[in-house]
């Protein structure tokens, strides 16, 4: 017999992380529809999201080097999913596939994963699609589409 | 096996750390490190990680930041042994160099205990340990009573036990508690890397504050920190190569554990009644001093950095390590002789008791013998002669120990 929940425990416990401060920066400026990445200063890596240590040089990029991307970019791989989970521990069978791509955005050394609406298929250009209400979360950055 | 020597340390700022995702907490470390060895991060070819799993929320957290600490493409193994693990991983180090299976190695253990949405460490420590302990409801447990029974004081709970063991068996009072954490936040005021500072700080301020569980004061026990504690290592070929000239010599190294589960396995209890027995701390003690060539502990080491997260661990620990005789440790606390410019100074930097990030702590202990040994400790440096340092580390259930002796030269020279 398996046991779901206990309940009456003296205490809860719960995760609270920080993503530091560049990360921060990124989601907050989600709220003026803005894609920061970080540009290495030394060797022009470009990573995005963007993080405090080059990836490839391993120089420290301070704030100043904070660059705003266009938000377009291009589909540089991706992938079919025909089911997503119902959060009950079972499978929901889509309609239509949706698509998941890694995107390399214009600006960019790095790439991204995000679902993409419309035909897709590498090599397409696609940009984001933005919640209505805009709150500077991740939530705010719902997708990217085909551009037309 | 070859002679190996710590060439660089590196330690965040420990404390609230906010301001820090766990990937640069851990980097902060490890290029401070870096710089002070005066190397570049090509000369290192292997990485010793560890921190206690599970604490900040996030499994095999070293998966995440191999490129922030210039990882990639190079060997890197994980160590979590609970509270021992930055004495484990500094060990795992150590191996790597003296075997000869790398000349140069960096370790680094962290913890980031801020990124608990309740107060302190709780939702790490409930994490893991209703994780690890929850086969209890297998031999009929309930999950309730259990909580209650063991793990609402969490570490401060076993330790209570152990606390009250200790005084029984060897006459010390709750004074002696406070002279031990007004030391220690003494201390730590000292250190620019520390948590809990009190300059000034009297037995008289402890002792005003509120019993938690007996014998313990919320003025004996530790806080939860966010830091990360580095050293880096290099044989004596390389120590010569990179043009090092500050070293500290790792002169023997020992881990032992014991049965002193803190309950027992199923809590049908253990072969070990008095909690304050810490058979492992002797046997790692005996086994590192005889590979360190010690003979007379007492009169041969210098200094200790104990981990104590607990002030009565700091007179138990020091009594097993050999430092003093079985439950005399409270008389040299009486007469000053483990305060900083004392004859045997213990925990100058503050220790445990004020800067606990548990990952880090028993790393940070060897970094501090060793600036100790180098005299770069700072406001906090000893004033006397540091020629050899002890480094010692505690956790796993309660029963693991680790002991590292460090020294201004090799063994045998």
């Amino acid at each position: 017999m398996g046991v779901d929940r206990y309940s009456g425990l003296p205490f809860v416990a719960r995760f609270r992380w920080n993503v530091g401060k560049t990360m921060e920066k990124f989601y907050r400026s989600f709220a003026e529809k803005k894609i920061l990445a970080a540009r290495c200063e030394k060797c022009g890596y470009t990573v995005v999201p963007p993080r405090q240590i080059c990836p490839k040089c391993y120089s420290t990029i301070s704030e100043e080097n904070l660059v705003e991307l266009s938000g377009k970019g291009v589909v540089e791989s991706l992938t079919e999913v025909a089911f997503k989970l119902d959060g009950k521990g079972g499978y929901i069978w889509l309609e239509k596939p949706e698509l998941l791509a890694a995107i390399r955005l214009e600006g960019a050394s790095s790439t991204i994963f995000a679902r993409v609406e419309g035909e897709a298929k590498v090599g397409s250009e696609v940009e984001p699609v933005w919640a209505e209400k805009i709150e500077g979360k991740p939530s705010d950055l719902i997708s990217f589409k085909v551009v037309e | 096996m070859r002679r190996v020597a710590i060439i660089g340390c590196g330690q965040s700022k420990h404390g609230r750390r906010t301001d820090v995702n766990q990937a640069e907490l851990v980097a902060e470390a490890v290029w401070a490190a870096i710089e002070d060895a005066n190397i570049g991060p090509e000369d290192i070819e292997a990485y010793a990680v560890g921190n206690m799993q599970g604490f900040g929320g996030i499994c095999q957290p070293d998966l995440v930041f191999a490129d922030y600490i210039a990882a990639g493409g190079k060997a890197m193994q994980r160590v979590a042994t609970g509270g021992t693990v930055g004495g484990s991983t500094a060990h795992l180090g150590y191996y790597e160099v003296a075997s000869g299976m790398y000349d140069v190695v960096l370790a680094v253990s962290w913890e980031k205990h801020t990124d608990s949405a309740e107060p302190g460490a709780t939702t790490g420590l409930l994490h893991v340990a209703f994780a690890n302990l929850s086969y209890m409801m297998k031999i009929g447990m309930d999950m309730r009573s259990f909580a209650i029974m063991g793990l609402a004081g969490a570490a401060a709970g076993i330790s209570a036990y152990q606390a009250a063991f200790y005084m029984a068996r060897s006459g010390c009072r709750i004074e002696h508690f406070d002279m031990v954490a007004a030391k220690a936040r003494r201390n730590a005021a000292k250190n620019k890397y520390a948590h809990l500072k009190w300059p000034n700080c009297t037995p008289e301020d402890i002792a005003k504050t509120e019993m938690l569980i007996w014998p313990m004061r919320f003025g004996h026990v530790c806080p939860a920190s966010d830091g990360a504690s580095c050293v880096i290592y290099a044989n004596e070929d390389a120590v010569r190569r990179l043009g090092v000239k500050e070293v500290a010599w790792v002169k023997g190294v020992a881990a032992y554990a014991d049965e002193e589960a803190d309950q027992g396995e199923s809590y049908q209890g253990t072969a070990v009644v008095d909690y304050s027995d810490q058979t492992g701390a002797i046997l790692s003690a005996k086994k590192a001093y005889e590979r360190a060539g010690i003979k007379d502990p007492r009169k041969e080491i210098d200094m200790a950095e104990i981990y104590a997260p607990f002030p009565h661990q700091e007179l138990m620990f020091s009594e097993r390590l050999g430092f003093f005789d079985d439950g005399t440790a409270w008389k040299a606390v009486e007469e000053g002789v483990t305060e900083i410019d004392g004859d045997f100074p213990i925990c100058p930097s503050g220790g445990v008791n004020t800067t606990n990030a548990i990952g880090s702590s028993g790393m940070q202990r060897v970094v501090e013998a060793a600036l100790q040994i180098m005299g770069k400790a700072e406001d906090h440096q000893v004033p006397k002669d540091v020629r050899n340092a002890v480094a010692h580390a505690w956790g796993g259930q309660v029963q693991f120990n680790t002991v590292m002796v460090l020294g201004d030269r090799p063994k045998g020279w």
